[in-house]
């Protein structure tokens, strides 16, 4: 898959991407993904991420596009 | 505001197309070469709907004209906000996307959907809203738009290529795989 946009967070990325691409051909698509098995692998790409997100100030620009986009989950959440 | 629409058709299922679009800007890409990384920021399945809903902080590089590099000062780094939804039941993935940098000069919103055409087809449909922002004559932020709408539309271009490319590789990867399970299976079948 594609690299971090922090280098020193790579490695845990491939790991939980891996274990993500698995999960949601063999499971998620087939009705089988109750079980959110890469968990354990996201927390640690996600506490790497976050120390460089923060010391770049990327963390305040989500925010701000968070908000933005306050009203996709609504339109999109729905379902069937 | 412009808006730049586009569509296609790729010769793979939906299930091979949601898949591969988590991959699309891999290795295997080498077309779409102004998008240096990919993030995944959140990832969380709901419970009623079984919607798959992502979070994901795409990193990009790329020089824009000349004549814009005093509105940009220079940058030719940008990160764009991407919202993604699964929906296994009805088969769709919808993407809404949009400019997190030089979100002063410009907003670029974009919105993205996979659905099935056929059993072995799956139908892309992009649109994407451009709006300059900066301060000026209308000339200058036509200007603007135009040359967005252009980039835009070049991206598109090596971008679908990109995930042709990626497609094909997956599927290959995936029948070697099987062929070596089914050795596998075969070999234990003999000794047995």
């Amino acid at each position: 898959m594609s690299a971090s946009l922090a280098p020193e967070c790579n490695e845990v990325k491939e790991r939980y991407d891996s274990c993500f691409l698995k999960w949601y051909s063999e499971k998620y698509l087939r009705g089988k993904g109750t079980e959110d098995e890469c968990a354990p692998l996201f927390q640690n790409y996600k506490k790497c991420l976050a120390a460089v997100l923060k010391e770049r100030g990327i963390d305040k620009m989500l925010e701000e596009a968070r908000e933005d986009h306050k009203d996709s989950d609504s339109l999109n959440m729905r379902g069937k | 505001m412009k808006v730049f629409s586009n569509d296609c058709t790729f010769d793979y299922s939906w299930e091979e197309v949601s898949t591969a679009n988590w991959r699309k800007y891999c290795p295997w890409n080498d077309k779409s070469t102004h998008v240096i990384a990919v993030d995944t920021l959140s990832r969380s399945v709901d419970a009623t709907t079984g919607i798959l809903r992502t979070e994901r902080l795409i990193t990009c590089k790329q020089s824009a004209p000349k004549w814009l590099n005093s509105l940009m000062g220079g940058n030719e780094t940008s990160h764009v906000y991407e919202i993604s939804y699964v929906d296994p039941a009805s088969k769709k993935v919808t993407m809404v996307s949009s400019n997190m940098t030089f979100s002063n000069i410009l907003n670029v919103q974009e919105t993205v959907v996979y659905k099935p055409a056929s059993a072995t087809q799956t139908r892309f449909e992009q649109q994407a809203k451009i709006t300059a922002l900066c301060g000026g004559w209308q000339k200058i932020k036509n200007a603007v738009e135009e040359a967005s709408v252009t980039r835009f539309s070049e991206n598109a271009k090596t971008g679908r290529e990109g995930f042709e490319a990626v497609l094909e590789m997956s599927r290959r990867v995936f029948s070697e795989e099987k062929k070596k399970e089914q050795n596998i299976q075969s070999g234990q079948k003999m000794v047995a």
